[in-house]
């Protein structure tokens, strides 16, 4: 353009082309504007195995102005895409959702957000790339382990310890306060006997202790991976299991939060807490 | 494709109107089809939008370009040259919207957008077409900002933004386009070549003064450093013509000019001086009009040995020049055998009456001068006529206008004259340009319009030089006198094919003022902006600062791109902040909120002063004291009902207990 303007001398063509310099001048504090004063507040993460996608959310808050075409996504752009274009209206709040990819077992990083936008004009980006100490949890990767079936028939169980439970007669015991009076056995008071309780029990094996010890000689990663899988399976299977690992003992429980638990502790095993 | 990738539907409707806006000042200089192509390409990306057709593929693509193609060179005969290449770019501009579905298409075409205004100015930079332009920037630059967000179609939002930012650029503009420097052009670019030629033509047929002198078009504006002088005497020397070639006056070109004469000899300058400059309207020729004897204030600009200026470039938009005349001076008191026998030809065996006419008339005179009296007398005594509709002359002969038919305008006269003079040897040719025009009382500048154009004489008299001689003085008195308008107003026939002229309705005076305003802002505006050039520039800018040099030019510059874009700066940010409470015990909360932030204390949204302060107090043992003093006098600051004298005394002291509060991050 500047140069059709002097080429034909043409004093509005340098009028209307400096004017188009200087929008982009000034296009240059617009965009900054839009993202100056913005306010961030990063929450979720979770967990998760490899190869998941954890969920992130994003509060963005700007302040009295609005705010237009914001992008927010990783600056590790190898975590996945980020969330195309948001729009925060004036002293309201808009929420981003990202996804990060977990990639290997431990403390998930997914590093700094990059937030960024080329409004008004399209021709500049202002960005900025904000740490929002965001963090998740990545499981190790569930492995069978090929010898061990993983107790994945109760048939070939080792040992059984009986446990109190409800699934199997194991006994009678003098009646305590509290006992239910299904359990009361009934007929023996009949025959004349003491009031006795009938005993149940949930057969627990060996197996329901997630040990460090049971795969020796296996390297870390795919220990923690055979006890990732054995954990999987006994929650499944609604299973009590607790957690032998060097320096942590987690007693027996079922439930998801136990899961969970286990699962954080695998995760973390071995790696310095920051 | 994502959609937060594709053109939002408001940017697509900005867009559209735009292309509109951009066409409408073209429509007349483009072949219809293409106005049609416009509305087709319309209506299918209507279609398009509404999901009804499909955007072309690539081989329909090909062939609507090729077709474009061959349209052009069709409708123009060529694809070179300004018109086409605009018209190539309307057509580039119309099928790009097509294909415009992903938003980088929409840049594509809103920049083509701002290239295609630019080819308007390349036409016209009349104040009306600018501010017009004005609004088309106004309109792509809203297209460009929707095309960022994505909003309602009735929001105006981006038209509002858009705005804001034209204005806040404008400034920065007007100090680039003032300090940027003027250089010539860096190399040789297509010209108009469909843009008609006006004004005085360099071949002079009789009739050919007549049309244009029903023309109100402005051909030049002249400016006067001091008086202007007497209209009578504003004879605007454009062309001299020496040659009479098939019936036809034209002028000697360059290479017709032996070596020896190619320069114009050297005139005496003698009397008083004139200056002036003059900005000429676009005529797509090359010849300057100057009052006798001009020479250029300025570089560039030729001067032929007829003593006329000549541009080197065709004058394809307004051009601004300066000019110094003499009107006493002698032009050309020695004359060259060559000149002479130039300025004597007489086609062979033409108009042998108007030679016998001629012979008896020098018979009885035998002087020269003294025979141009004679001429001129017999144009006054002879019932001649002047008229805008003279009878036709077969092959333009002399005889039949001398002797039978006797009406004529200037051109009739200035020929016949001429021929009357070469017929005796006398060396004479005729002049065109243009006589008299419009003092403007609202600026002083001299208009003179197309209906001003003129033709006259110039005889060589012995002594005296070329002397300047105009026979249609001697038949009309009032032509030169009170220009066309007068000299016509019996015939009625003045401006009598352009109903709509301004000038018609002269005699209304307030339109006849209201015109005459409007023609002193376009001068203005032409002066100053149209025709800013180099010149200009360095005036202005050693009128302001005195010397100019590098460091001065980068120093405003900077300075004012500083200062400009601080202001636009702080208009931003500022909104920004918090504004400063009206209720001063608040401002010293907020002070102290985010003296506590530093450190490390979570503000909780809706927690009041007092709870903010109690919490505080926990959290920071080493101040809780003072923590909960503040906390205290906070709450009674603002919620106690309290006379204002009170109250006042709560404030400070909740200000004297927050500058006095130490905080040391830590438990």
């Amino acid at each position: 353009m500047l140069i059709a303007a002097i080429n034909y001398e043409n004093n509005m063509s340098y009028a209307l082309t400096f004017l188009l310099a200087t929008l982009f001048v000034v296009a240059v504090l617009h965009t900054y504007a839009n993202l100056s004063g913005l306010t961030l507040h990063g929450s979720g993460g979770g967990s998760g195995f490899p190869g998941d996608l954890l969920p992130f959310s994003v509060r963005l808050m700007g302040g009295r102005q609005s705010r237009y075409a914001l992008r927010v996504r990783w600056r590790d752009s190898s975590l996945g895409a980020g969330e195309a274009q948001l729009d925060v209206p004036p002293n309201a709040s808009t929420e981003a959702q990202l996804y990060a990819r977990a990639s290997q077992r431990g403390r998930f990083l997914p590093g700094r957000l990059l937030v960024e936008s080329s409004y008004p004009l399209g021709l500049l980006r202002c960005w900025t790339s904000v740490d929002l100490a965001l963090s998740g949890i990545v499981y190790p990767s569930p492995q069978r382990h090929p010898d061990i079936l993983g107790g994945s028939d109760p048939g070939q169980r080792g040992r059984w310890h009986p446990r109190p439970g409800e699934d199997e007669f194991y006994g009678l015991r003098e009646y305590r306060k509290g006992d239910r009076p299904r359990q009361v056995y009934w007929k023996g008071l009949a025959r004349g006997q003491s009031l006795q309780s009938k005993q149940y029990s949930t057969y627990a094996s060996e197996d329901d202790w997630l040990d460090w010890d049971s795969y020796p000689g296996v390297p870390t990663e795919q220990r923690l991976s055979y006890l990732c899988y054995q954990c999987l399976q006994l929650h499944a299977r609604r299973q009590q299991y607790g957690l032998r690992l060097p320096g942590l003992r987690l007693s027996p429980s079922d439930g998801a939060a136990h899961r969970d638990r286990v699962l954080t502790a695998l995760a973390l095993h071995g790696l310095t807490q920051e | 494709m994502k959609s937060a990738d594709l053109i939002p539907r408001n940017a697509l409707a900005w867009i559209i109107a735009a292309q509109l806006l951009l066409l409408l000042p073209h429509v007349l200089r483009l072949p219809l089809w293409i106005v049609l192509l416009y509305g087709a390409a319309f209506f299918w990306r209507l279609q398009i939008y509404r999901g009804r057709s499909a955007v072309p593929n690539r081989w329909l693509k090909l062939l609507f370009i090729g077709a474009s193609m061959a349209g052009i060179a069709a409708s123009y005969g060529s694809v070179i040259g300004l018109e086409p290449t605009v018209a190539l770019l309307l057509v580039a501009f119309a099928l790009k919207l097509l294909e415009s579905v992903a938003r980088k298409d929409g840049y594509v075409v809103i920049f083509l957008g701002f290239f295609i205004c630019i080819t308007e100015f390349l036409f016209s930079q009349d104040l009306l077409i600018v501010i017009y332009s004005a609004v088309v920037v106004w309109v792509l630059t809203t297209a460009l900002i929707a095309l960022h967000r994505s909003a309602a179609i009735d929001d105006t939002g981006p038209m509002r933004l858009a705005a804001v930012m034209l204005l806040q650029a404008v400034p920065l503009m007007l100090v680039l386009f003032f300090l940027f420097p003027r250089i010539g052009p860096l190399w040789n670019v297509p010209i108009k070549t469909q843009a008609a030629k006006t004004g005085v033509s360099d071949m002079l047929r009789p009739g050919d003064i007549s049309s244009l002198a029903q023309s109100s078009d402005v051909a030049f504006r002249a400016s006067f450093a001091r008086e202007v002088p007497p209209v009578s005497s504003l004879y605007w020397r454009g062309l001299v013509m020496s040659r009479i070639d098939e019936g036809a006056w034209r002028t000697v070109s360059y290479f017709e000019t032996p070596p020896a004469e190619r320069r114009a000899p050297p005139v005496e300058k003698t009397g008083e001086s004139l200056d002036y400059s003059v900005i000429i309207e676009p005529t797509q020729q090359q010849w300057l009009y100057g009052l006798r004897y001009a020479e250029a204030r300025q570089g560039g600009i030729l001067q032929l040995p007829d003593y006329r200026l000549l541009n080197p470039v065709v004058l394809e938009q307004e051009f601004r020049y300066r000019v110094r005349s003499w009107p006493e001076a002698a032009l050309g008191r020695d004359i060259s055998p060559w000149r002479r026998r130039l300025e004597t030809q007489l086609p062979e065996g033409s108009n042998p009456r108007t030679r016998a006419l001629a012979e008896s008339l020098y018979r009885d005179t035998g002087n020269d001068a003294e025979y141009v009296q004679r001429v001129l007398a017999l144009f006054r005594q002879q019932p001649f006529r002047y008229t805008l509709q003279p009878p036709l002359l077969d092959n333009n002969s002399m005889d039949q206008f001398l002797l039978e038919t006797r009406a004529g305008f200037c051109e009739h006269y200035a020929y016949a004259f001429a021929v009357l003079m070469r017929a005796v040897g006398v060396p004479a040719r005729v002049v065109s340009g243009y006589q008299g025009g419009e003092i403007n009382p609202v600026n002083g500048t001299v208009i003179v319009h197309q209906f001003d154009a003129h033709a006259w004489n110039e005889v060589w008299l012995e002594d005296r030089g070329w002397v300047r001689v105009d026979p249609t003085a001697a038949v009309s008195p009032a032509r030169i006198e009170f220009g066309l308008e007068n000299a016509m107003r019996e015939e009625g026939s003045f401006l009598s094919s352009s109903l709509l002229s301004p000038l018609r309705y002269r005699g209304i005076s307030w339109i006849n003022a209201l015109r005459l305003r409007y023609d002193a802002v376009t001068y203005q505006w032409q002066s100053w902006v149209v025709g800013f050039d180099g010149q200009q520039q360095i005036d202005v800018l050693r009128g302001v600062f005195g010397e100019i040099n590098a460091r001065l030019f980068v120093g405003v510059m900077l300075a004012s791109f500083g200062s400009m874009l601080g202001l636009v700066a702080a208009s931003l940010f500022l909104r920004n902040r918090q504004g400063r409470h009206r209720d001063p015990a608040l401002r010293h909360i907020r002070l102290l909120q985010t003296r506590l932030r530093r450190i490390g204390f979570d503000l909780r949204p809706g927690e009041s002063p007092g709870a903010m302060g109690r919490r505080a107090a926990e959290r920071f043992p080493g101040a809780s004291d003072d923590l909960r003093a503040i906390a205290r006098l906070a709450d009674a600051a603002l919620y106690r009902p309290l006379g204002s004298e009170q109250r006042g005394k709560m404030q400070r002291s909740l200000r004297r207990q927050v500058r006095r509060l130490r905080l040391h991050p830590g438990r």
